[in-house]
């Protein structure tokens, strides 16, 4: 056990180690946000159990590690190496991440309709300085833990996405991060900025994909605008290495009547957390945060909610499910706070979990804090095992036991799945939970 | 085809079956009454396998191999199929998957090649139709907000698509109203073979005037205490199982 100083000295030294305003000239607005990040970076908590949010997440095994920020590529990736990994591009807008960094020539079907931006962060500093000027950390990411000021202090690239105002994108965006083995243990930390102006509409597809073995921390930071009326499907698959960290930050800020649809997917690494921020700006907004997860041997996935209704009649549904299988544990903690004057919210949050072993653990803390008087609000939790009845049922009619646990899995899980509306991921998705599935069930007595 | 001698079964420390004797022949309907909690279900359950029961006495053969020995899902292979009081409903498990991967697994255990997709849907289109199923119900998860009759119809439905050799239909007559009654009948009927056995739990008579039994038997605190002709159901229907029980203790 390190003490204070030591953990944040972590991130300090990760703060300090290196500069990317020294790889290029930098606008001052950017300086002055590093300076902001290092600054808090002095000054925020350091996560540990006595924090609420950090209550059931340790982040001691982290801490312990060495990363060496990726700031630029210690190599260059041959086609062979990437391709595998990365499959057919099927009518979508392609972006590639290598351990952090965009990969410009294996950008596919980026011949976009006007007034859509999209490609890396680091690329706009030059070409769109304006637009990152107006809205890079508008949400105020660092101010919220040492992980985002780490981000911050560090901003080198990420996702760009602006689109103009009623611009409605005929396909699916599609961003892959691949995490590939270095001889260090790299810091990854994309900072993706995506701004729909009102009434745009695009559907948004991340995929987290890390090498088998490789060790390496994911930081991400994802801050998501929409404007009035805009609309957002956002589809998240985390598949990153099982000796990898994986933390995605996203701050989300709603205007009037905006949409916002989530679905997050997390099944690998050795410790995952997702967090999401929500901010309700005006009335009338929509957020759908929709989960899965599965818990298999030494993983930890955490989701963290944190969704504030601070004005009259948006509407928030949160749904996660988790599906626990090998000695390990998920953490779901999901809080909604409706402000006093925030009347006819509607918030519903629900969190289910199924053990099929005993010796995985779930904390599930769903929290409500409600200050308005007219609201439509409601919680409820599960933790559960197979249902025996529902086994024998399907036994009865010849299906053997295993197969009989993994179509009850895949039923328990297919309503998230459902909420994809991107079919190719979500093939994709039933894919990895399947075979997930399968060597869980083979596993079982 | 189906041999129980001397069956002693029960549930969490508790004998229910006391000494149960049955034989039925290929072809044959028997149909099994009794009061409430005589053990109905509970052979249905213990011949299908389900986890829980311990048998302590007797043995039970299906096809002259010993059928206790067999897991559920093997049980199912050799033909026997069970049609539930209380069917459970499967959240998120599509009803027309279920029944395509149901048949599936036993003509893979049979060696029989897979049904193709088109072929299945066909078929699970049509005898749906003879049961007056409403197709929407094939689409959605099993049994789930299904009312009492569509489970029940539900449940033949998978009768007729597996085609069982031993099918036990523990009270499928329960809750249904006199048209529906009359509808899963003749569905039932329509599966009657020579060498498809059926047995029959039920609590009233009525059922057994739409499906006619060849043999009556009377379960009363677990073992059968009278067997006789359909004009068994019929005396019991006036007079009640209060004589039989009397007649034994006797
Ligand atoms: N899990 C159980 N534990 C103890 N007793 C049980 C259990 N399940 C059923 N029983 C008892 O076994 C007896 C027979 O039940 P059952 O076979 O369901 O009767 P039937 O179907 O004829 O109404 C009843 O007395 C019932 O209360
Ligand atoms: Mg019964």
């Amino acid at each position: 056990m390190s003490t204070l100083t030591e953990q944040r000295g972590w991130f300090s030294a990760l703060a300090s180690s290196s500069e990317p305003e020294q790889s290029g000239p930098e606008p001052d607005w950017l300086r002055n946000t590093r300076v902001l990040a290092r600054d808090a970076i002095r000054e925020l908590p350091v996560p540990n159990r006595k924090l609420e949010a950090w209550r059931y997440t340790s982040i001691e095994g982290l801490l312990q590690q060495e990363f060496t920020p990726a700031v630029e590529q210690g190599r260059t990736w041959t086609h062979e190496e990437l391709e595998p990994w990365l499959g057919p591009a099927a009518d979508v807008y392609r972006l590639v991440f290598v351990n952090g960094q965009c990969i410009p020539r294996l950008a596919t079907g980026l011949e976009l309709p006007t007034g859509v931006t999209l490609g890396s962060l680091r690329a706009a500093l030059g070409t769109d300085p304006k637009l990152l000027a107006t809205w890079l950390n508008h949400t105020g990411a660092h101010e919220e833990h040492l992980f985002s000021a780490l981000n911050t202090a560090l901003i080198h690239d990420g996702l760009l996405l602006h689109i103009a105002a009623d611009v409605e994108l005929d396909r699916p965006i599609e961003v892959v991060y691949l995490n590939l083995e270095q001889d260090k243990a790299l810091l990854n930390q994309p900072r993706n900025l995506v701004v729909l102006e009102p009434g745009a509409s695009a559907t948004l597809v991340e995929r987290f994909i890390g090498a088998e073995e490789a060790v390496y921390f994911h930081n991400q930071v994802t801050e998501l605008v929409l404007q009035e009326g805009a609309e957002l499907r956002h589809y998240r698959m985390q598949e990153e290495s099982r000796a990898s960290w994986h933390l995605a930050s996203l701050y989300l800020s709603q205007d009037a009547h905006s949409r916002y649809q989530g679905t997050s997917l997390s099944f690998g690494g050795r410790w995952a957390r997702t967090e999401y921020q929500a901010r309700f700006q005006h009335e009338a907004a929509q957020c759908e945060l929709n989960g899965l997860y599965t818990v298999g041997k030494g993983q930890l996935t955490d989701f963290h909610l944190d969704i504030r209704h601070s004005v009259p009649n948006c509407t928030s549904r949160e749904r996660f499910k988790g599906i626990l299988f090998g000695k390990g544990r998920a953490v779901f903690d999901g809080r909604i706070l409706v402000e006093k004057q925030a009347q006819k919210s509607d918030a519903q949050l629900r969190n289910d979990n199924l053990m099929l072993v005993r010796d995985a653990e779930v904390d599930t803390k769903p929290q409500l804090e409600i200050h308005a008087d007219d609201v439509q609000c409601s919680h409820g939790t599960t933790v559960g095992q197979l249902d025996p009845q529902q086994v024998f049922y399907l036994r009865s009619r010849g299906i053997d036991t295993d197969s009989a646990r993994r179509m009850l899995c895949l039923g328990f899980a297919g309503e998230i799945i459902d909420t994809i509306e991107v079919p190719i991921l979500r093939e994709q998705a039933m894919e990895r939970l399947t075979a997930t599935i399968r060597t869980a069930t083979e596993t079982l007595e | 085809m189906l041999s129980i001698k001397d069956l002693y079964a029960g549930i969490d420390g508790k004998t229910i079956l006391q000494g149960l004797n049955l034989e039925v022949a290929p072809g044959e309907v028997h149909a099994i009454m009794g009061p409430n909690g005589s053990g109905k279900s509970t052979l249905s359950h213990v011949l299908a396998g389900r986890d829980g029961y311990e048998v302590t006495g007797g043995q039970v053969r299906f096809d002259g191999e010993d059928l206790l020995a067999l897991a559920t899902e093997e049980r199912a292979h050799r033909g026997i199929f069970l049609g539930m009081q209380y069917p459970v409903e499967l959240p998120g498990v599509n009803n027309m998957t279920f029944m395509r991967e149901a048949m599936n697994a036993n003509r893979r255990a049979r060696g029989e090649p897979e049904l193709d997709a088109v072929a299945f849907m066909k078929r699970v289109k049509e005898e749906a139709r003879h049961l007056k199923l409403d197709e929407q119900l094939l689409k959605r998860n099993v049994n789930s907000g299904f009312s009492g009759g569509e489970k029940k119809r539900n449940e033949i439905l998978q009768m007729a698509m597996l085609e069982p050799r031993l099918a036990i239909l523990d009270e499928t007559d329960s809750g249904l109203d006199i048209d529906a009654l009359r509808v899963i009948s003749d569905g039932v009927n329509a599966l009657r073979t020579p060498d498809r056995s059926i047995i029959l739990i039920t609590h009233y008579q009525r059922l057994l005037e739409y499906i006619q039994p060849d043999h009556v038997h009377v379960l009363v605190g677990g073992r059968i205490l009278r067997s006789g002709d359909k004009d068994l159901a019929l005396e019991l229907e006036e007079k009640g199982y209060g004589w039989i029980e009397e007649e034994a203790a006797a």
